[in-house]
């Protein structure tokens, strides 16, 4: 497993790291200032200054709940893809589009040569690092998902956008690099979705990640993993983040039938619910994956980003986590 | 060959100006209990009007009511049958929309007409024919889930919602409707069901009436497909054709038994496609065997790009056609 890359890179981790796929919820106070500065009633400064204090706010919470690796919670990104698009050359943001019901949102167009500025997430990572001893993740969206969450103009076709995409964002995983991230996750959520094109997103990762001294992970969801699995242990990177309790465990029976070869993030706990699992429930879905994973290759977090949960929901399903992460590791170190 | 324009199915019910908001906001003020349901079906009925209108001004001969008035293209016709209740959101094929799913815990039924009063609206409001779209059945029942003893398998859950549409098909015909299309893109993902969606087809167009009846699959490639569904009991096909490198070369080679709806210009990216190149391909198409009267349309609905952009298609729709009728003089 990848302990020993981890070890090299300095850092050592507890058996069933605890770590969450990257949003948290936003606070009250730091909704309001997005509120106010879409209507012009404050400045860019005083918005940069609630996003600061919420960051603040999350690393207090993941130290006093004893997570082991840490993220700054993404209280400055809207949408995982147009934060992105807004900050790379080669976007236009376009008009509104439906998600679902009464909910819009706007698509970025890729209308030019896409072209990295310079650093895009590094200084939030650094003042989240700043505020803890702990590690914290690097956060990118993945090249593929960006392409394919955009319209495409100013290239041919799919793949001719993505690979591009992968050359910029690459350097953005280098300058985090450089800052001193030693875990960097790179989001592909799309990646289920066409499995025809997991070649191409293969490819992608290959262009981000080849030879770079970080530990990879990789967030995956939206399900249909039957059609992707084992092919998408393919993907250059050293850990995969998988909504696991969402769908019941059922990739568990995949891993039976070809063998799972990478360090997981194991979903244990559903995002979609505001029901929070009880302590046992986690640890019995912890349970179930060490019958078919070594428990070297386990982390533990939840099944997807907490955005869409309250804060209350969000601290309560983390410690649930924790707990039972730590509970399973007491019991197997004196096995 | 004839060539006609037509819209596909969906259009935005959004927009940047305030007018083209006017939906969302209501909805909004709806939910906050500052607007009631009666307001939010003016609103519906407002934006139903300009996509009618903003179709007509770009030139179609065939136009939809823009599918404004559907939360998603399963839980708004399967929403209003006994037996289905509707539950969270799934993400609709590989496109960033979800849609509510259907859970079946009892035999589906109609009770009510489905679709037959957004009908009759759009007919009352449009220059233009007015085609009616109604999802399929074997893509209605692949959206959705069935509880322990709710209808007794997937099959009869199909059924169900066969016999549910096929009543709604007369009833539509009943109305006034001249062109109903019934879209199947679940079709493509499973061709091996095609046994079942045929069957399902003969069931509605024995209701159909004086309409004429249209099958639209997209999403995927149909040139495998091709001669099959050239012998279902449909008048028309509407095809997509961007995720398939031959199958201009199909349509040219084998001809055609139906008119044909051309999905050749993307309803899914904002890119205008070249228009001589289009023009060529469908010089390809004319020069098949009876390809009579044909309709160039986009590949799928258009609620999937930003309004300003879906407006540009549909008149590049027209575009295409000075040129192809240009090469033709
Ligand atoms: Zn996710």
């Amino acid at each position: 497993m990848s302990r020993a890359k981890l070890q090299r890179l300095g850092i050592n981790l507890p058996l069933f790291p605890t770590t969450s796929v990257g949003s948290f919820p936003k606070p009250d106070f730091l909704m309001k200032a997005r509120g106010e500065f879409a209507k012009k009633l404050i400045s860019r400064a005083e918005l940069e200054k609630a996003e600061r204090q919420a960051t603040e706010f999350w690393i207090c919470k993941q130290e006093e709940l004893g997570v082991d690796v840490l993220v700054d919670g993404e209280m400055y990104r809207g949408d995982m893809v147009a934060y992105f698009a807004d900050n790379l050359e080669g976007f236009e943001i376009g008009g509104l589009v439906r998600s679902y019901g009464n909910r819009y949102y706007h698509k970025p167009i890729i209308t030019g040569e896409v072209r990295w500025k310079g650093p895009i997430t590094v200084d939030w990572w650094k003042y989240a690092q700043s505020l803890t001893r702990k590690p914290v993740k690097g956060m990118l969206t993945g090249p593929y998902t960006v392409m394919d969450w955009s319209f495409i103009e100013s290239y041919p076709d799919r793949r001719a956008a993505t690979l591009p995409l992968a050359r910029e964002i690459r350097k953005e995983v280098e300058a985090l690099i450089q800052a001193g991230a030693k875990i960097i996750q790179i989001d592909e959520p799309a990646v289920s979705v066409r499995p025809e094109e997991l070649p191409v997103a293969i490819e992608a990762m290959h262009v981000v990640t080849d030879g770079l001294p970080a530990y990879f992970i990789t967030h995956i969801c939206y399900g249909a993993f039957e059609h992707i699995y084992p092919d998408m242990l393919n993907l250059p990177v050293d850990n995969f983040d998988l909504e696991m309790s969402n769908s019941g465990l059922d990739m568990l029976a995949l891993f039976q039938k070809q063998r799972y070869t990478k360090d997981i993030s194991f979903g244990v706990v559903d995002v979609h619910t505001h029901l929070v699992e009880a302590e046992p429930v986690v640890e019995q879905r912890l349970r179930q994956a060490l019958e078919t994973l070594p428990k070297e290759a386990i982390w533990v977090d939840p099944d997807c980003g907490l955005k869409t949960r309250t804060v209350d929901e969000a601290i309560a399903k983390m410690q649930a986590l924790v707990r039972a992460a730590q509970a399973l590791r007491t019991v197997t170190s004196d096995q | 060959m004839e060539l006609l324009l037509a819209n596909h199915s969906s259009y935005p019910r959004i927009g940047d100006d305030a007018d083209q908001q006017l939906l969302r906001r209501t909805i909004t003020q709806r939910d906050k209990g500052e607007k009631n349901d009666a307001d939010v079906r003016a609103a519906e009925a407002h934006l139903t009007e300009l996509a009618l209108a903003e179709q007509s001004a770009a030139g179609l001969q065939v136009v939809t009511d823009g599918l404004i008035r559907w939360y998603d293209p399963i839980s708004h016709l399967t929403g209003k049958l006994a037996g289905v209740r509707i539950n969270g959101l799934l993400r609709f094929f590989d496109t960033n929309c979800y849609f509510r799913q259907p859970v079946v815990h009892a035999k589906p039924q109609r009770g009510e007409p489905l679709l037959v009063e957004e009908f009759t609206f759009a007919k009352a409001h449009s220059s233009r024919p007015v085609k009616v779209v109604l999802t399929g059945p074997y893509t209605l029942a692949r959206h959705s889930v069935e509880e322990k003893g709710g209808a007794g398998g997937f099959a009869k859950v199909l059924e169900a919602f066969t016999a549910a549409l096929a009543e709604e098909v007369a009833a539509l015909a009943a109305a006034g409707a001249d062109l109903i299309q019934v879209e199947e893109p679940s079709l493509l993902k499973q061709p091996e069901d095609y046994p079942a969606v045929e069957q399902n087809l003969a069931a509605l167009a024995a209701r159909k009436g004086s309409a004429q009846l249209a099958l639209a699959v997209y999403f995927g490639d149909p040139a495998p497909l091709y001669d099959k569904l050239q012998t279902l009991p449909v008048d028309l096909l509407v095809l997509d054709f961007t995720y398939s490198p031959s199958l201009v070369e199909t349509v040219a080679t084998r001809g055609t038994a139906k008119t044909l709806g051309l999905g050749l210009v993307d309803g899914r990216n904002t890119r205008l496609e070249d228009a001589s190149g289009v023009a060529r391909q469908l010089e390809k198409i004319a020069k098949a065997r009876n390809p009579g009267r044909a309709y160039l349309n986009p590949s799928c609905g258009l609620e999937y790009l930003p309004r300003d952009r879906a407006q540009l298609k549909l008149h590049h729709l027209a575009a295409i056609q000075r040129v192809f009728l240009g090469r033709a003089a």
